[in-house]
C-alpha cells in the first residue's frame, strides 16, 4: 500500500492538486465579484447617499438627484421645522459605485450603441486604435530595450557606459514629455507611441539587463574552458541560459506599457480608449467607464494567457515562471493531457 | 536603353515628384484643432454638413481636450485652435503667437465659480480655497470677480486643479469652491448637492471672448481660404439662430459630446453666439468689454499683473479684423 501524502493544504511543500488549484483560481475572481456585489445590493452595509424619489420642501433637491445622508437629513430636518413637506427617497451608493449588473451591461450595450455622428469611431475602433498605440510603442521599445538590455548584462564596459543615465531617465514621468512629443512629432499617433517608449524603454533595458546578470556563472566558466569567444559566451551561453526568463520579463513588461496608455492616449487628438473614458467621466456615465476599465483588463489579460502560449511552443525545454491560467484550467479538466 | 533616353526618363521622374510634392503642398489640408465647448462644437455642424467642401477650403478638425490643443498649436503642429482671447494671449507670451480671425462667441454664463453650500457670495471666500487652472481662463474670471468685490488675489488660496478634475475636488471637500465651464461646471453642480454658481461670465459679459486664433504665417501664405472658413462659420451661427434650423444644430453639437440635445439646449444661453454682423461691432476698437481689443487688454492687464506672464502683450498684434471686414 501507498503510504499516503503529508497533508499540506496550503501548498508549503508540494504543489496543490489540479482540482484545488482550479477551485482557487476562480475563487480568486469570485471573491471580489462577491464583495462588489454585497457592497451593491445590500444596502444596511454601505450606501452613503439618498436618492430623492420626492422632493418635497427643499428647493435644489430634485427627483433621482444623489444627496449624501447627512445632508438629506439636515435638509429633511430643516424642511419640518420650516413646515414645508419632507422629502423622500431611499439609500443608494455614490454615482461612481455602479452594481455589477449596471457594468455587465453597458460592456455589452456600448459594443452596440452606434456612434452618434457618421464621422466618430465606433467603440471597437476605438479599442483597436489603443492595441495599435500599444504595439507599436511596446515594439519600437522592445527593438533597441531588448538587445540593449542583454548587451548591458553581458559587458560591464556597456553596463557602465549606458545603465547609470537609464537609471536617472527612468525617474523622469513620462507624461511630463507630452508636450515636447506633439511639438516635435505632431498630433496623431506618433506621440502617443513615443509616450509608451518613454515609459516602458528605460524599465526594460534595467529588468532585462538584471536577468541577463543572473545566467550561472559557471556556466559561462565551462563555456570559456573549452575556448569560446566573447561573441559565442553571449549567443551561446548567456542567451539561451536566460531567453525563457527574459521572455518572462517581457510579458510583465507589456503590461507596463498598457498602464501609460491612459497618459499617451491623452495627448494630441482625443483617440481611442481613452477618449471614451474620459467622455463618459465627464457626464458621469460610471457604469461605461467601468466596463471601459474592464474590457482593458480583458484584453491585457488574454494577451497575456496568449504570450504565455506561445512562449510554450518557442521555449518547450522550460517553464515559464509565471503560471498561466489557462494552463491550471486545462490541467484541472485534464490532468493527463496538461503537463 | 541609351543613355539620353534614360536620362530624359529620369529627369522627368524628378519633374513628376516635385511637382507632385508642389501639388501636395498646396493641397494639404488647413488644420484646425478644436474642444468641449459650445461655441466651437458648432463648428461640428459646417462639417457634418459638408459646408466647408462646399465653400472650396480643404480643412481637417482635430478633436481635442482644451490643453493638449493649446500644446499642438504651439508646437506648429495644427494652423489653427480655438482659444478664449485671454489664454491665446497666455499661449502667445510662451511663443505660440496667433491672430484672431474670428468671433465665434462670448462667454454669458457658461464660464463660473462654483462654491458648495453655505457659500453665497466672492465674499465669503476670504481666507478660503479655489481649485481652478491657474493661470487660464477661469483665473481671469475668479480675479475680475474679487476684484468687483474688493478683494486681491492674496486674499484666497488657488489650488491648481486641471478643469476636468474639478468636480471630484470640489465634491472632495478639499475646496470651497471652483473654477470651470460648460460642461464641467454643470458636474460640479451635480456632484455637490446644493452648490451654486456665485460669479459667473454672465456677470461679467465679454470679459471671455471665443476666437479662432490663427498662426500667423497660415494666415499669410493663405488667407483666401481663411477667409472661406470665416464665411461657413457665420452661416453656421445664422443656422443656429433661426428657430427653423435650431433644433437640427443642436442635435449635431450634442452628438458631439454624447449628451442629449434636451440637456445641451439648456446650456447654449450661457454662450452668446455671435452673427457677423455683430461680430463687426465687436472688432471695433474701444476700452469696455463690448470690445474684442478692450476685452483682450484688460485680460493682458489681469496677466501681467498676476505674473502669468512678464511681457506685456498687445492686443493689436493679435487682433487681425481683414477678413472679418471682407466678408458681407
Amino acid at each position: 500500500m501507498k503510504p499516503s501524502p503529508p497533508r499540506d493544504p496550503l501548498g508549503l511543500r508540494s504543489e496543490l492538486s489540479p482540482r484545488s488549484q482550479l477551485l482557487l483560481l476562480v475563487l480568486s475572481f469570485i471573491l471580489p465579484l462577491a464583495l462588489w456585489s454585497a457592497i451593491s445590493y445590500l444596502p444596511f452595509l454601505w450606501h452613503p447617499m439618498v436618492r430623492i424619489t420626492e422632493p418635497g420642501g427643499v428647493d435644489y433637491f430634485q427627483k433621482g438627484q444623489l444627496v449624501d445622508r447627512q445632508v438629506f437629513s439636515e435638509e429633511s430636518a430643516k424642511a419640518v421645522s420650516a413646515g414645508l413637506a419632507k422629502p423622500d427617497g431611499h439609500r443608494a451608493n455614490p454615482v461612481y459605485l455602479p452594481a455589477p449588473h449596471e457594468v455587465a451591461r453597458a460592456l455589452v450595450t456600448a459594443f452596440q450603441t452606434p456612434p452618434r455622428l457618421p464621422t466618430e469611431p465606433w467603440l471597437h475602433q476605438s479599442l483597436w486604435h489603443s492595441v495599435t498605440i500599444i504595439f507599436w510603442g511596446f515594439t519600437l521599445s522592445s527593438l533597441v530595450g531588448l538587445p540593449l538590455g542583454i548587451l548591458c548584462g553581458s559587458f560591464r564596459a556597456v553596463s557602465r557606459t549606458t545603465e547609470p543615465f537609464i537609471e536617472f531617465f527612468r525617474y523622469l514621468p513620462a507624461p511630463a514629455f507630452g508636450a515636447l512629443c506633439v511639438a516635435v512629432l505632431g498630433i496623431y499617433d506618433a506621440p502617443k507611441i513615443a509616450i509608451i517608449f518613454i515609459g516602458t524603454f528605460f524599465q526594460q533595458v534595467l529588468v532585462i539587463a538584471n536577468t541577463v546578470r543572473k545566467v550561472d556563472p559557471a556556466l559561462l566558466e565551462a563555456a570559456q574552458t573549452m575556448g569560446a569567444s566573447p561573441k559565442q559566451l553571449v549567443t551561446r551561453v548567456i542567451i539561451p541560459a536566460s531567453i525563457t526568463d527574459v521572455y518572462t520579463d517581457m510579458r510583465i513588461l507589456l503590461g507596463w506599457a498598457w498602464t501609460y496608455l491612459i497618459v499617451a492616449e491623452f495627448i494630441g487628438t482625443s483617440s481611442g480608449i481613452t477618449y471614451f473614458i474620459n467622455q463618459q467621466g465627464r457626464y458621469r456615465n460610471f457604469d461605461n467607464v467601468f466596463a471601459a476599465i474592464m474590457m482593458i483588463g480583458i484584453i491585457g489579460l488574454a494577451s497575456d494567457l496568449f504570450l504565455a502560449w506561445l512562449g510554450k511552443q518557442i521555449f518547450p525545454w522550460k517553464g515559464n515562471g509565471r503560471p498561466s491560467i489557462l494552463r491550471l484550467f486545462f490541467k484541472a479538466l485534464a490532468p493527463d493531457y496538461v503537463k | 536603353m541609351n543613355i539620353p533616353k534614360s536620362l530624359t526618363l529620369a529627369a522627368a521622374l524628378v519633374i513628376a515628384t516635385t511637382a507632385g510634392a508642389f501639388a501636395q503642398a498646396k493641397k494639404e489640408p488647413l488644420k484646425i484643432a478644436y474642444s468641449d465647448w459650445p461655441g466651437w462644437i458648432a463648428f461640428e455642424v459646417g462639417i457634418q454638413k459638408g459646408w466647408f467642401k462646399e465653400a472650396g477650403v480643404d480643412v481637417k478638425f482635430e478633436w481635442m481636450d482644451y490643453l493638449p490643443s493649446m500644446d499642438a498649436f504651439a508646437g506648429g503642429k495644427v494652423d489653427a485652435v480655438t482659444m478664449t482671447n485671454g489664454d491665446a494671449l497666455v499661449t502667445g507670451a510662451n511663443g505660440g503667437k496667433s491672430k484672431f480671425i474670428l468671433l465665434t462667441d462670448y462667454s454669458n454664463g457658461n464660464d463660473m465659480i462654483v462654491a458648495k453650500p453655505g457659500i453665497k457670495s466672492l465674499k465669503d471666500l476670504k481666507g478660503k480655497k479655489v481649485g481652478l487652472e491657474v493661470t487660464l481662463v477661469e483665473h481671469l474670471l475668479l480675479l475680475k470677480g474679487l476684484e468687483k468685490n474688493g478683494l486681491k488675489q492674496s486674499d484666497i488660496t488657488l489650488v491648481p486643479t486641471p478643469t476636468n478634475e474639478t468636480p471630484q475636488t470640489l465634491a472632495s471637500g478639499q475646496v470651497e469652491a471652483i473654477g470651470a465651464w460648460y460642461p464641467v461646471s454643470q458636474q460640479a453642480l451635480k456632484a455637490v448637492p446644493g452648490s451654486k454658481p456665485i460669479w459667473t461670465s454672465a456677470d461679467a459679459p465679454g470679459l471671455i471672448y471665443d476666437v479662432l486664433a490663427v498662426s500667423p504665417q497660415s494666415l499669410s501664405a493663405r488667407k483666401e481660404d481663411w477667409a472661406k472658413v470665416a464665411k461657413v462659420y457665420y452661416k453656421i451661427v445664422d443656422y443656429l439662430k433661426d428657430p427653423k434650423t435650431k433644433d437640427d444644430a443642436v442635435k449635431i453639437m450634442a452628438a458631439k459630446v454624447k449628451v442629449s440635445p434636451e440637456e445641451f439646449a439648456t446650456f447654449l444661453p450661457g454662450t452668446y453666439f455671435l452673427t457677423l454682423a455683430e461680430t463687426k461691432a465687436r472688432f471695433k476698437k474701444t476700452d469696455g468689454l463690448d470690445s474684442l481689443y478692450g476685452s483682450t487688454a484688460i485680460a493682458n492687464k489681469f496677466n501681467v499683473d498676476n505674473a502669468v506672464y512678464k511681457e506685456s502683450q498687445k492686443p493689436e498684434d493679435y487682433i487681425d479684423a481683414s477678413i472679418i471686414e471682407s466678408l458681407k
